[in-house]
Order: C-alpha cells, then structure tokens, then sequence
C-alpha cells in the first residue's frame, strides 16, 4: 500500500516536470501542444475510489495551472477526464473484468484495449481544455482540428512511453 | 435523513465532481480575463522564482544570436546621436530643463516567460513596480511594438503580447496616414489583422503600419509591421493582413516605455467623455 502510494507519487511528479519542462516548449505550427501529464490518471489502479480519483486530478490539473499561468482551466479540463475514467473503464471493460491490486497497463490488458482506453480519455481532456482555453465558439473547426493533431500526438507519446515500461517488466 | 444520506453516498464521486469542477470554473473565469490577470499576482511570486532559474540556464545558448542584434543596435544608436549632434551645433540656444521636453521614459527588461501559440498569449517581465513598472506602460521589442503591461507585482510584471485575442491597437499607414484598428486573429504568430482601412484608400503590399499616438500609451511612429496581404471584402473597410515586424518566438530584451504626461493626458480627455 505505501510502496504503491510512493511509486505513483514519484511518477506524478516525473509526468508533470516532463509536462512543465518539456512539452509546454513544443510549439509547432501553433496546431500542436501535447499535454501529456494527463497520463497520470490513465495508470491509477483500476479499484482506486472515485473521490480520490478526482482529488487527484484536481491536484494535478492545478499544479500545472500554477506554472503555465492559466488558473483554472487545465484543472477543470482534468478533472471533467477524471470524472469520466470509471464510465469509460465500464464501457471498455475486458470479458472477465479488472484484477484488483494490479494497475492498468498494456501489459495486463493487450495493445488494443490500451489504445482505445487512451484515445478516449485524451480526447475528452484535449477537447475540454482547448474549448476552455479560446472560450468561445466561433472558429469552431480550427479549434477541433488542434485538439485532433494535439490528441494525436499526446496518444503516441503516451502508448511509446507504455512500451517502455513493458519492455522494462 | 437516511434518504438523503444514502443519496449522498450513492452519488458521491458526482458531489464531488460538480463542487470542484465549480472551483475550476470559477478559477477560469475569474483569473483568465484580461482585466483580472491581476488577481495572479500573488502567484506569480511563488512560481515565476522557479520559471526565471530555468530560463537563465537556457538563456545562455542564444547569447551569440543576443550579442549581434545589441551590436546592431548600438551602432544604430550611436548614428541617431551623430545626427542629433549636427542639428545640435546649428541651434542657437540648447535647452537646460530637460525634463520639460521629455515625453517618454524608456527603460529595458528582459522576457522571462512567453508563448505563442495559445489563443490569449502574455508575457513576463523581469522588473516589476520595485524597478519602476507599472500597468499600461507600452512594451517594445528591438525594432517594433510588443505588447502593454497589465499588472505588476514588486519584482515582476505582466505584458499583454500583440498575440492576444484581447489586444487591440490604434495603427496607421504610414504612406497616407489612415489609421484603423490592428489585432490578432489567433492564427499564425507572425501576422495580425488591420481593420477599419476604408477601401477607397489607396495601398500596396510592404507599406509600413505605424502606432498612432491616440492611446497615450505608445509613442507616435512606432513601426509595427508591414502590410503583407489584403483584400476587399463584402464591406466598406479592406482585409489587411499586416506581418509583425517583432518575431515573438526569439523576443529577449523589450524597452519598457512610460508616457510621463499620461495621466494629465487622461485626464483632461475624460472631462469630456
């Protein structure tokens, strides 16, 4: 129980200082800016309850919401995923349901299942957080398209960083 | 009660959902807007501690970029002063009060933190009211306008950019003096929009957009851009895509300017509005 809390808080730090230091920097074309600490709630264990869940994303969106100075908005982005992650596990569940005690991964539960798992919760956050940031509903489609291009590239980054902690097992 | 009780059990992630997802909302609102970036003040302290060490590491690797553009810079400061020196021998008087005449105080910051590519972009100053700043003083790259301050903490400072869906300008041609209203379609960080041109005017690709001087906040004749495309819509006024003559993505150092007379200005224009 304590080993599991400090191995995901040391990953939660990792994931936001990747966010912070790294991606916030990429900045191409103006259609791209991946947010890929959103991989922190995709781990969680699957029995995590609720409430804590979106205390936890909460928590992240705000730290990142401090340090890129746009109060409110990557709080509210992540939480609105936090809150849909047991609806989408429900949708997607696998024949013989979750194990307890282990976490999701690729590993446990097939490429495929992963893949559609995080298409899904990256959406929902993305599409959230880019509306929420232009905050207004003209240039409609140009909005969708950097939140596809943008899903795009936070879904590979976090499917390759998933192979590497497989390859690692 | 055991109604209610096993209703809050029962929905209590939603509970939990709606009363923070609330907290989000109202933090968005209130914090995001334009005139309410001052309420970010007491973090920009805490945070911007952090921002300003990683940015001096990485500060160094563009030094040699840095160094060229002052090089460039200073020499075109020193044939300004070659000239004024001429003009100055051919005067009869020279003038003692010097702060009679003066109109604008400039002074430098450096950028510490900056984007391009949100759809409301700001950036921060490395002085604050301790160094002098204040809000509404104009902000400048090396060769054109940058953006205005809106809010000030003892040490650092906030500056709309000209990439900002909220920033609006009052701009002219320079070759006919027609002005209109330049702001930032949200699109691409090199080019902005000029408006209100009406189409009987006549212009062509390259002419220079200058401020105007109406805000009392930037000098007349600072250069902005150049008109890069435009087109005769539906209206009375031309499309005029105008390329910012400031490239925000390798802005470094700004000149900070404050209009001495601005309040005075002010002032004497609200008596009658």
């Amino acid at each position: 129980m304590i080993n599991s809390i400090i191995k995901y808080g040391l990953f939660i730090i990792l994931m936001v200082l990747l966010q912070l230091l790294l991606f916030n920097n990429i900045q191409f074309s103006g259609y791209v800016n991946p947010y890929v600490y959103i991989m922190i709630l995709l781990l969680l264990p699957a029995e995590i309850p609720a409430w804590l869940l979106l205390i936890v994303s909460f928590l992240t969106g705000f730290t990142i919401d401090m340090f890129s100075g746009s109060p409110g908005m990557h709080s509210s982005a992540t939480l609105l995923a936090g809150f849909s992650r047991p609806y989408v596990l429900r949708l997607i569940s696998p024949r013989d349901g979750y194990d307890s005690g282990s976490g999701l991964s690729m590993a446990t539960y097939g490429f495929r299942w992963f893949v559609i798992y995080t298409v899904i919760i990256v959406f929902i956050h993305h599409f959230a957080l880019f509306y929420l940031e232009v905050f207004r509903l003209s240039g409609f489609f140009r909005t969708l398209l950097r939140v596809i291009l943008s899903s795009a590239f936070s879904v590979a980054f976090i499917v390759l960083a998933e192979f590497y902690r497989k390859g690692r097992k | 009660m055991k109604n209610l009780l096993n209703f809050l059990v029962r929905y209590n992630s939603l509970i939990v959902f709606l009363i923070l997802e609330a907290l989000a909302l109202y933090m968005l609102t209130a914090g995001n807007s334009y005139h309410n970036s001052r309420l970010q003040k007491g973090v920009i302290g805490l945070t911007k501690n952090l921002e300003e060490k990683i940015y001096n590491t990485r500060s160094y690797l563009s030094l040699r970029e840095i160094n060229e553009r002052l090089a460039l810079e200073n020499s075109a400061l020193k044939n300004s002063m070659e000239k004024l020196g001429h003009k100055e021998n051919n005067l009869f008087l020279t003038v003692s009060d010097t702060l009679l005449g003066q109109n604008y105080q400039y002074s430098t910051a450096e950028i510490i933190n900056n984007s391009v590519n949100k759809q409301k972009n700001f950036l921060t100053l490395n002085k604050g009211r301790r160094h002098g700043l204040d809000t509404d003083m104009a902000v400048a790259g090396t060769r054109g306008v940058a953006g205005l301050i809106v809010s000030c903490s003892e040490n650092y400072s906030i500056a709309i950019s000209v990439l900002n869906l909220d920033f609006k300008l009052s701009s002219r041609i320079r070759s006919n003096g027609y002005f209109g209203s330049l702001s930032w379609d949200g699109r691409n960080y090199r080019y902005a929009v000029l408006n209100e041109i009406p189409q009987h005017v006549s212009i062509s690709v390259g002419d220079t957009v200058e401020t105007t001087g109406y805000s009392a906040v930037f000098p007349e004749g600072m250069m902005i851009g150049t008109i890069s495309e435009f087109e005769k819509s539906g209206s009375d006024f031309y499309m005029i895509r105008v390329e910012l003559i400031t490239d925000f993505k390798n802005i470094k150092y700004v000149t900070v300017i404050d209009n001495l007379k601005k309040s005075e200005r002010i002032g004497l224009e609200n008596q009658y509005q």
